[in-house]
């Protein structure tokens, strides 16, 4: 479903991925963690071209994305993307941010994308709050909305940026919860997170990234009690220990 | 003599309403015009490629680096020298519009790069276009920092259009003009010309005053 080949990526002279290599199968769901700066944002937000890469190849669902030649809105409507700071349109309702790209991208009528919107917005718990504005909403209840706002597109891969570092303690489990269920389902998931209690009942596979390289990619249970290189120790020490 | 230059003057009433009308007509539809051109150079500006940033942003430095009352002499007598004759009153809209253009098109730049980058960003990943996400992402949220001060600017562009009466279109400011070599009351004259400009400009300062209040309300609700 999602292939990297020696990807490399720079930001001037600073090589942010250095010969990525990666295959993310369908329905399988893989948690990337690392120290900050290690890249793992970077590395999924080159999977539908926020970033662009300036080496190797990634393929997305047959389709090259840094292709110039490859449509990239097309790539784009089938992969759902979660920021940290949910960026909703805050001049939209609830429904109206979820059913916008419904509306625009895949044409769908408007009727029937706000039939799916509230189906999808009553799926992440939020049935009751269809009309309410992003900022009458707390974060956890904004984090589901944009998970709903990706789900809306009936895509094939959701990637996910540190979705819970944005919020208060209390409201992590509640998003965590529906990405749980979304894993269940068979979604083809990329989550960056340092919420490891989750990595480890949900991943398939866990990738260690440090500077810009992959170094450990391995099933969470052997992962988080066996790590095989000392970074990968350092790490799961320096993050068990705070 | 108060009393008879006084009389005199509301005698010349008709004469400051047509001036009034010219003002009107000069500044309206230079209003219409920057605001359009304004809008299309602001969206490049803030957007489009690095040349044509780069072209719109010399040109509107031009614009503001120059005063106005220059513009206008270029325009109506400089530009015949190369083939293109203009009368008074195109000469004025054209070098008003112009002006009017370069302010708002700030204005509008400034509007849109105000919008978070994450807005665009999580347009961009669910596939929107980047006509879709101007519609309906960027320019909506712009729209409630540009429309106050752009109801500001409106003002300011009646006032400078007083300019133009030095190329002789007969607008207020030339009434009061043609109008002091008759009655030689200047505070009298040029007082009536000051009413009338407020009279224009006063319901914008008030219209200006209330979308900053609203727009404040409205962003702190959403």
């Amino acid at each position: 479903m999602i292939s990297f080949k020696n990807v490399n990526k720079w930001f001037g002279d600073l090589h942010v991925l250095k010969e990525i290599n990666l295959e993310v199968a369908k329905g399988e769901v893989v948690v990337v963690c690392g120290p900050s700066g290690s890249g793992k944002s970077t590395l999924i937000r080159c999977i539908n071209r926020l970033e662009p890469i300036q080496k190797g190849e990634l393929v997305v669902d047959n389709m090259n994305v840094h292709d110039n030649k490859s449509n990239m809105t097309k790539i784009r409507a089938e992969i759902g993307f979660i920021f940290q700071s949910f960026n909703l349109y805050p001049h939209m309702t609830a429904l109206g941010n979820v059913t916008i790209a419904p509306i625009r991208v895949r044409n769908i009528p408007k009727e029937e994308a706000e039939k799916i919107g509230r189906e999808t917005l009553t799926r992440v718990g939020l049935g009751e709050r269809i009309d309410s504005h992003p900022a009458q909403l707390s974060g956890g209840q904004q984090q589901r909305v944009a998970i709903a706002r990706g789900l809306c597109m009936r895509p094939k891969i959701m990637l996910f940026d540190e979705p819970t570092s944005a919020l208060d303690p209390e409201m992590i489990n509640e998003v965590l919860d529906v990405m749980r269920d979304l894993a269940k389902e068979g979604m083809t998931m990329m989550v960056v997170t340092h919420e490891m209690g989750f990595a480890r009942e949900v991943a398939n596979r866990v990738v260690f990234m440090d500077e810009g390289q992959i170094i450990e990619v391995a099933p969470p249970n052997d992962f988080f009690k066996n790590p095989q290189t000392d970074r990968g120790k350092f790490f799961l020490s320096s993050i068990l220990t705070h | 003599m108060w009393g008879f230059y006084f009389n005199e003057l509301m005698r010349s009433l008709p004469f400051f309403y047509k001036g009034l009308w010219m003002t009107v007509a000069v500044s309206g539809l230079s209003l219409i015009a920057g605001t359009i051109i304004g809008f299309i150079w602001g969206i490049m500006r803030a957007s489009g490629s690095k040349i044509l940033r780069s072209i719109i942003g010399a040109w509107v430095d031009l614009i503001r680096g120059t005063p106005f009352l220059v513009q206008v002499f270029i325009i109506f007598f400089i530009l015949p020298s190369a083939g293109i004759e203009l009368e008074a009153f195109p000469a004025a809209v054209i070098a008003l519009s112009n002006l009017a253009a370069c302010f708002i098109c700030e204005i509008v730049a400034g509007g849109i790069l105000a919008v978070p980058s994450g807005q665009r960003e999580a347009a961009t990943a669910s596939g929107l276009s980047a006509y879709h996400q101007l519609r309906y992402i960027i320019l909506p949220q712009a729209l409630r920092t540009i429309l106050p001060p752009l109801v500001g600017q409106f003002v300011l562009i009646v006032k400078d259009s007083s300019v133009v009466s030095a190329i002789g279109v007969v607008d207020i400011t030339r009434v009061g003009w043609l109008t002091v070599q008759r009655i030689p009351e200047g505070l009298m004259v040029f007082g009536l010309v000051g009413i009338l400009y407020f009279v224009i400009c006063y319901p914008l300062i008030n219209f200006s005053n209330f979308l900053e209040r609203r727009m404040t309300v409205v962003s702190t609700r959403l």
